[in-house]
């Protein structure tokens, strides 16, 4: 991935998820002030709906109360047998406009029943477990009918006649024409569940409106808490009042509905023209990403060019940026770094090529000066002969001649190694048998190892195969190899050479029981005209070097003082 | 029924419920189906010309359009629904007859369990339908014959037994649990309802409907004679009981009609009297017999010719 790539992506993730935070973050606060705005709304409605509860109850008392203060009441009250008025409570009620009302004796029985006027004797005990109930106001309560149980928001009033007490229990049914005498505002619904069974029963659910399966189970989970709640089903809100009897038992459970549909519609324009927005936003923010990558990754690729072609070897590479920023300073630190390794890479080369020179020039000193001398002294003989001796001069010529001209086949075969470097030829490529090369190359010097007190081992792979080469360089590398190694042990030792397969390649290693080197000796080993002996060109393993490079293969050695030196060429195949 | 000195009328005679009782003393003068009757006094009637010299009877009066006539004079005489029996007014008297109705559940083939129909008859408290729906009116019954006729009604048991009641209902099956009770007439509804509340205390379930048809019915039978074995043997034939055998003693009348209660195929609740309310206008005594019917002519009105 390209630094633009990569830039263009970091920005642009940066975009995105800088938008998305602000569109979340818009959308959650908004959608936080519309939940809180419609919270409020259904408080005010509970409120309102307590102020109705509280006002229906606050008729029914005063209904209630009312027929305990009519003369009906009290006669009945003061009736020794009331039982003639067993159907009175049907027109009291009908007269103050509830739909229960009983007429209750002293011991508890009913003695007339407007509800149920069947159930007159029956007992209404818990009327005369409180001793006074005028303070009780209006409270929910079971009422039985013929044809099930309802709830009833009732009130007690009692009449007293003489020592005989007449208990008034009088109310209103909460069932579905209670409910429609709520006043709602539109968007918004009113549910009475009414726990009279010990189940959850939907039918008991009233109300208008949907309902389903998870309205029921909303239901039957607040009713099993008991508590006030909130929830949401569907598309609509719900707040819960447990609806508690006289003595704390959930009677029923009111649900308060608000259509959140509104609010779901505001959300959804919200979230498309929010989204709208952010897609837009994200879209600006890509192409002025797009921009601002391509004028700062201009300069950036501008460098990692020239750097390339800096690597590639052009070095008076330069680039040019003329910002002043900090690219435009890198750009100038690179121009001026160019141009000083230019400088010092000319520098370089001089100095190598004079440092070559100098050491050329000791080398080919130092070499020509061996055979030098003795011509000098040959000839210094032959003229001190003829001046002194002449009857001797040719017997000293004779013999100075001999000696000058093996000096001079000397001088002319240290030449001739000079221009054998200089001249070194492309190798011919063929498949090259080394195990062969090896052992051929080994017999030819079995001469020079057994006059160096050198015992040569040559253990060869036979899995070796061919190996492409150039056998004529080869075994030449070879061969100075094993002269190297063989000055290398002065008082004798074991030469060893090994063939090793490297499956695709071959290794060829030379090692010798000689004195060994030093890391600094080894790391200077291959440069030319470098040598640790008192005699040789220094040329020897230059040349190696230099067939195992037109190999395409390496060359390494691994030595330590004391402990003889391996050198080890790796071939391709 | 209303009573006035003057109506006349010249459509023939027809009787209902004691009006042909009227037949003798006096001739009917006028006749609209179901509305009106006008009986006239008859001269040669063998007791002597009656008092009164026309009786008008006026159907189709519920008993509280009734009682609103009595109180305001517009009649003289009128039936009484239990509900004003125990309320005094000044200026009204009633006649009584003796019980000569009886009150019963009479079942019908779909309640074919004989623990369902005891259960329902041991779970009926009949002394708080007595007391407060029939306001003391007449006798609790656990018999056909009133006691003023047979004289052992008393043998036969009245008591609720509710617990009882409710080990039979849970020894039926639940679909045998659960019928309808007809009431054809509507004074005797809100008894009806109070069987269904106690049935409901036993675990029976008993749906009230209004009418004639119901796998059991609620209704009233008239005691048709003073003599127990043909009063006993009219109650059978009009309840579609079997007809009892031997009643020519006693103890054969006991046996008969105990005989007609076993299975409690018919469960006698009630013996209730045939009550009027009369105005003070009305002068004489009694104007009916134990047995109800009407005996208007040695009545007068205050006014009137003596």
């Amino acid at each position: 991935m390209t630094f633009r790539t990569r830039l263009l992506l970091i920005f642009t993730i940066a975009v995105i998820v800088s938008v998305g935070l602000v569109e979340w973050l818009a959308i959650d606060a908004t959608r936080r002030a519309f939940e809180q705005m419609d919270s409020r709304r259904v408080d005010a409605l509970v409120a309102q709906f307590r102020k109705e509860f509280q006002g229906r109850g606050g008729d029914i008392v005063r209904a209630v109360n009312g027929i305990a203060a009519s003369d009906t009441a009290l006669s009945i009250a003061g009736a020794p047998d009331p039982s003639a008025y067993y159907n009175e409570a049907a027109a009291m009620a009908a007269a103050r406009g509830l739909a229960v009302l009983e007429l209750v004796a002293d011991d508890g029985s009913i003695v007339s029943s407007a509800e149920w006027p069947a159930r007159f004797g029956y007992k209404e005990d818990w009327l005369l477990q409180r001793a006074e109930w005028k303070s009780q106001g209006a409270f929910l309560r079971r009422e039985e009918l013929p044809d099930g149980v309802t709830l009833a928001l009732v009130a007690v009033a009692t009449v007293t006649a003489g020592d005989r007490k007449l208990y008034i229990v009088g109310g209103q049914q909460l069932d579905e024409g209670f409910l429609s005498t709520l006043v709602l505002p539109e968007g918004m619904r009113a549910l009475l569940y009414r726990d009279l069974q010990p189940q959850f029963s939907p039918g008991q659910l009233l109300g208008p409106g949907p309902r389903g399966p998870d309205l029921y189970a909303f239901v039957s989970e607040v009713r099993k808490r008991g508590t006030e709640s909130s929830g949401t089903i569907g598309s609509e809100a719900f707040h819960t009042l447990p609806l508690k009897g006289d003595d704390g038992g959930l009677l029923g459970v009111l649900l308060i509905g608000s259509s959140r549909e509104e609010l779901l519609s505001l959300e959804r324009s919200q979230r498309w023209y929010g989204s709208l927005a952010a897609a837009t936003g994200i879209l600006i923010g890509i192409i002025v990403t797009a921009w601002a990558t391509l004028r700062v990754t201009r300069p950036v690729q501008r460098l990692a060019e020239s750097a390339g072609k800096v690597a590639a070897g052009n070095w008076d590479t330069t680039v040019e940026i003329p910002s002043s920023d900090e690219v435009g300073q890198l750009a100038r630190a690179f121009n001026r770094m160019t141009h000083q390794l230019v400088e010092q890479r000319e520098r370089l080369v001089q100095a190598e090529r004079v440092a070559a020179w100098r050491e050329l020039a000791r080398r080919l000193a130092h070499e020509l000066k061996n055979p030098l001398f003795p011509l000098q002294i040959t000839v210094e003989n032959m003229q001190r002969a003829r001046e002194r001796s002449p009857d001797e001069f040719d017997e000293v010529f004779r013999e100075g001649a001999h000696t000058l001209l093996a000096e001079l086949a000397n001088l002319k075969q240290i030449i001739a190694r000079f221009s054998d470097f200089a001249k070194m030829p492309a190798p011919r490529m063929e498949p090259v048998d080394f195990n062969s090369l090896v052992a051929e190359t080994m017999r030819l010097l079995d001469a020079p190892l057994a006059q160096a007190r050198v015992t040569p081992k040559i253990i060869l792979d036979p899995g070796l195969g061919p190996v492409n080469a150039d056998a004529e360089q080869m075994t030449r590398a070879l061969r100075n190899l094993v002269v190297n190694a063989i000055d290398a042990m002065p008082n004798g030792g074991t030469l060893t050479v090994r063939t090793i397969s490297l499956g695709p390649g071959m290794r060829l290693e030379v090692s010798d029981t000689g004195q060994g080197l030093t890391p600094e000796e080894c790391a200077r080993l291959f440069t030319p005209y470098y040598t640790t002996k008192t005699h040789g060109t220094g040329l020897g393993l230059a040349i190696v070097q230099s067939v195992v490079s037109d190999h395409k293969g390496r060359i390494a050695v691994e030595s330590e003082p004391g402990k003889g030196a391996t050198f080890r060429i790796d071939l391709g195949p | 029924m209303e009573t006035r000195d003057a109506i006349e009328t010249a459509d023939p005679p027809q009787t209902g419920p004691g009006m042909g009782d009227l037949a003798g003393p006096f001739v009917v003068t006028r006749w609209d189906a179901g509305r009106t009757a006008v009986y006239s006094a008859e001269e040669n009637a063998p007791g002597g010309r009656p008092f009164l010299d026309q009786v008008e009877i006026v159907m189709g009066r519920t008993l509280r359009e009734q009682a609103t006539d009595l109180e305001f004079g517009r009649t003289d005489l009128i039936e009484l629904g239990w509900n004003d029996v125990r309320r005094p007014t000044p200026a009204r008297r009633s006649w009584s007859s003796a019980p000569v109705r009886v009150v019963v559940l009479a079942f019908g083939p779909r309640v074919d369990d004989p623990r369902v129909r005891e259960a329902l008859a041991l779970a009926v408290n009949r002394t708080a339908i007595h007391n407060v729906l029939l306001q003391g009116q007449g006798e609790i019954a656990g018999a056909l014959l009133p006691q003023w006729i047979s004289g052992y009604a008393f043998l036969f048991s009245t008591a609720a037994d509710v617990a009882r009641a409710r080990s039979l209902a849970a020894a039926a099956p639940p679909p045998a649990r659960s019928f309808t009770l007809a009431v054809d007439d509507p004074a005797l509804r809100p008894v009806a309802d109070r069987i269904a509340l106690n049935a409901r205390d036993a675990g029976l379930l008993v749906a009230v409907v209004q009418g004639p048809s119901g796998d059991a019915r609620l209704t009233q039978v008239r005691v048709m004679s003073r003599d127990g074995a043909r009063a006993l043997a009219a109650m059978a034939a009009t309840l579609g009981l079997a007809a009892p055998g031997r009643m020519d003693t006693p103890e054969a009348l006991y046996a008969a009609e105990k005989f007609l209660l076993e299975g409690f195929r018919v469960v006698p609740l009630f013996h209730l009297p045939d009550v009027y309310g009369v105005g003070p206008r009305v002068k004489g005594a009694s104007g009916i017999t134990p047995l109800g019917e009407w005996r208007l002519e040695n009545l007068w009105l205050e006014g009137g010719r003596p």
